[in-house]
């Protein structure tokens, strides 16, 4: 046994975070760790890598009592963390992030630059990374940052390794690059705690996993033997519908029309129809051009060539405010950064994109304000105290729907959605989809991007793929996991053609 | 509630404090003197709460109060009448915020640099147009701005007053407000959500550059001339005015009664060192220990909700 936790408490304040944490790792087993966001994980991980005092429990690490008070002590036992958060310094190498805080020093206080980048390198080849290590680490993409986290993380002998969501921002290969890497590190005898949100992914690579619920153990049982209804069970509390289908429509009018639209960098004649009443999936391999396509139809990015068209009327492509006037939305895929104003209050998000229709003469009506926030509030079912209340408080759900209420109040009719459920609870997600089905049985056109495949399969009417730029293909709703990553993968100028 | 009510306690308790400690302190004149000392860079906090909370920052304020008290004064100099030359004062500075606007946005610069530029620029400029000397042919009624009084107030108590009425109904009752907030909290969402954001940020920093050339009236007319090296460093008061009373300046936050109170504390301050003679020297470095204090323990409540 490497690690034991046993009914391990932390509290924020007057919050409890963890009230029983019960955890057990052996050498050489990936365990992966789940529950809704505020279960507890993070906290528990934390104290594991002693960044975090525990106030109750006991912590053994190979069957001796131990009390952390910084992660440096956790690295002189072999306990090492890759954050969810990549928790770099973008200006400096990835030879030098790798030895942050723990250079090798040369003579007279310098530090050893040469052989900090030959150390560097020897690391990056024992495991196969496509990385370099003179690299500058801000030019890197998100997956490379996290192969950067992990060469910091594996540097010397460590037993014990932890994955915070490493995957929730790489694409399906970059995913399988990370799994590899968990398979090597099992192998080699290191106990692997792997945190997730992406059940579908985790019966590739999970041994056992360890299930809390509002800051409790609730169960722990070998991953073959536990199935997906039971493991939402445990992790919610109670049954839930996780297999969300929807019921298309007939499609209705064309609502948005993109025709050959080129972006100087990416974009490559990308053409599609939007219908009222339709939910269209857009999926594709990270980098293939999604989330800049949702900027260009919005205005954000400059374009090339190509238009945009809004029920039959042209959209001129030169900032999102044309956009939003002709009734386009965005739900951006990065919530906390680009969608919601955190620190106002839920009643200013929802009347942001709409302010002149309760500020007549430029003079805001609040009683005005408060009935359409109230109304936004109900038609949507957020969760929370009053309109009043910090947009930045609500859970990740909660966030998401105050984003998309501000569309709704300013009655946009074509949604672009880009990665909607990021970060979100199992529970919520079919929350979202429900006020997508409805947004779209009222007369709204949805494209939804999204890199988790089964969301896609659920949610959408059709889907499209793209790749590397160009729109490579549409596929069915009854087509399979495989049929969207074919395509995803398919060299957009092979000449390999569509079905 | 609490964010308003610890500058408001602090500044209750010095009030109290200075009372007890000095006869002198209670007085109407002596109370008369410090709103007249406090009114320039309390007008100038007012605009600088706007700008705080757009997330931006205007360091040319300083010399924009030297530039439009140069224009008030120079104008009526020449015989123009009074309110046209506080007008003109005003519009004077109206101008330059509007220019620091116009640079913000379509250079993308960050406003601190912009602003910085455009600090030693409109001061150079004030030096230029007066030769570097001071306008003292002034008309003896401009001195009702900074010193008159009306039914036993001082006049600039009424201007500071009705300005920020102006702006805390601007701030809380108007689209412009609210966009304001929203630039500041998040300036990403606010260009998604299709808020003009260029229009708003110039016309904040126009609106806080007027301000400012008021303020150089105030200061103008309380010296009776028409200074080029008037307001130096205030726009740093402003800034810590600001602060002391919960502006943040990550933006998204701060409200016009706590900038007041955060002014009235620095103003008492200094009027209670005076009283009490402490050592101006000391002074100084009470005020810059009191921004840090304050700062600390905002800090700290935010952290622990």
């Amino acid at each position: 046994m490497l690690l034991q936790m046993k009914g391990v408490e932390k509290r924020f304040g007057g919050v409890t975070a963890l009230r029983q944490g019960d955890l057990e790792i052996r050498a050489g087993e990936v365990h992966l760790l789940m529950g809704e966001n505020g279960a507890g994980k993070s906290t528990m991980m934390k104290i594991i890598a002693g960044m975090q005092k525990r106030d109750g429990g006991d912590m053994i690490w190979q069957g001796q009592s131990v009390d952390l008070d910084n992660p440096k002590q956790a690295s002189q036992l072999g306990i090492a963390m890759v954050h969810q958060e990549s928790l770099l310094a973008p200006h400096l190498s990835v030879a030098e992030n790798i030895f942050l805080g723990r250079e090798i020093p040369g003579p007279f206080g310098t530090v050893n630059r040469r052989k900090m980048l030959a150390e560097a390198t020897r690391l990056i080849a024992q495991y196969g990374f496509r990385l370099q290590a003179d690299w500058m680490v801000g030019r890197l993409s998100p997956a490379g940052k996290q192969l950067v986290e992990i060469c910091r993380a594996i540097q010397n002998g460590t037993s014990l390794l932890i994955f915070d969501e490493p995957t929730s921002s790489l694409s399906e290969a970059e995913t399988h690059e990370v799994f590899r890497i968990v398979r090597e590190l099992r192998e080699r005898g290191t106990g692997v705690i792997y945190i997730t949100h992406r059940m579908e992914e985790l019966r590739s690579v999970g041994d056992r996993v360890t299930i809390l619920r509002d800051g409790a153990t609730v169960h722990t049982e070998a991953l073959a033997t536990l199935t997906k209804e039971r493991m939402i069970q445990y992790m919610v509390g109670r049954e839930v519908n996780s297999i969300y289908r929807r019921d298309p429509l007939p499609p209705g009018e064309a609502l948005l029309s993109v025709t050959g639209l080129s972006t100087p960098d990416l974009l490559r004649h990308i053409s599609l129809n939007l219908h009222a009443g339709e939910i269209v999936g857009l999926g594709g391999l990270m980098g293939a051009g999604r989330t800049e396509l949702c900027r260009a139809i919005f205005g954000l990015d400059p374009i090339s060539t190509g238009s945009v068209q809004v029920a039959g009327r042209p959209v001129l492509l030169r900032n999102a405010r044309q956009a939003v006037a002709a009734g386009i939305a965005l739900i951006p895929e990065d919530r906390q950064r680009t969608g919601l104003a955190r620190e106002l209050p839920i009643a200013w998000n929802v009347t942001m994109a709409n302010l002149d229709a309760v500020s007549p003469g430029g003079v805001i009506r609040h009683p005005e304000e408060a009935k359409v926030t109230k109304q936004a509030i109900d038609r949507l079912r957020i969760r929370c105290e009053n309109g009043k209340q910090r947009a930045g408080r609500l859970s990740g759900g909660n966030q998401q729907k105050v984003v998309i209420s501000k569309w709704v109040n300013r009655g946009a009719r074509v949604f672009l959605f880009d990665e909607p459920t990021r970060g979100i609870d199992v529970g919520a997600k079919v929350e979202v989809f429900e006020v997508m089905d409805q947004l779209a049985r009222e007369g709204a056109a949805i494209l939804m991007v999204s890199s988790e495949l089964p969301e896609l399969l659920q949610v959408a009417d059709r889907i499209l793929v793209m790749s590397q730029g160009h729109l490579v293909g549409e596929l069915p709703r009854c087509c399979t996991q495989e049929d969207i990553m074919r395509l995803a993968t398919v060299p957009p100028d092979s000449g390999e053609t569509l079905q | 509630m609490i964010k308003r009510l610890l500058p408001f306690l602090a500044l209750l308790t010095l009030f109290v404090a200075l009372s007890i400690a000095s006869p002198s302190f209670l007085t109407s004149q002596n109370l008369s003197s410090v709103v007249r000392q406090t009114a320039v860079f309390n007008t100038l906090a007012l605009g600088m709460t706007l700008i705080i909370i757009s997330g931006g920052i205007d360091l040319s304020v300083g010399s924009i109060v030297a530039l439009g008290g140069l224009a008030g004064t120079m104008a009526m100099a020449k015989g123009v009448p009074i309110p046209i030359g506080v007008l003109l004062g005003v519009a004077t500075g109206l101008l330059c915020g509007f220019i620091n606007g116009i640079l913000i946005t379509q250079l993308r610069i960050i406003p601190f640099i912009v602003t910085l530029g455009m600090m030693g620029v409109l001061r150079g400029l004030a030096l230029i147009i007066s030769d570097g000397m001071p306008v003292h042919d002034v008309p003896k009624g401009f001195q009702y701005l900074g010193e008159g009084t009306i039914l036993g107030f001082p006049f600039v108590l009424v201007v500071l007053i009705a300005c920020a009425i102006l702006v805390h109904f601007i701030l809380e009752h108007t689209r412009l407000g609210r966009y304001v907030f929203a630039i500041g909290s998040n300036s990403d969402a606010a260009v998604y959500a299709g808020i003009p954001v260029n229009f708003h940020t110039v016309a904040i920093y126009a609106l806080c550059g007027g301000l400012a050339g008021l303020a150089g009236l105030i200061e103008a007319s309380r010296l009776s001339t028409g200074q080029p090296t008037a307001g130096q460093g205030y726009e740093l008061q402003a800034i810590a005015a600001v602060v002391i009373g919960g502006g943040s300046l990550r933006g998204g936050e701060g409200t016009v009664i706590g900038t007041l109170i955060g002014g009235f504390i620095m103003g008492l301050l200094a009027n209670g060192s005076d009283l009490l003679g402490i050592n101006p020297y000391v002074q100084q470095a009470l005020i810059g220990a009191m921004i840090i204090v304050f700062v600390a323990v905002d800090e700290l409540r935010k952290r622990r909700s």
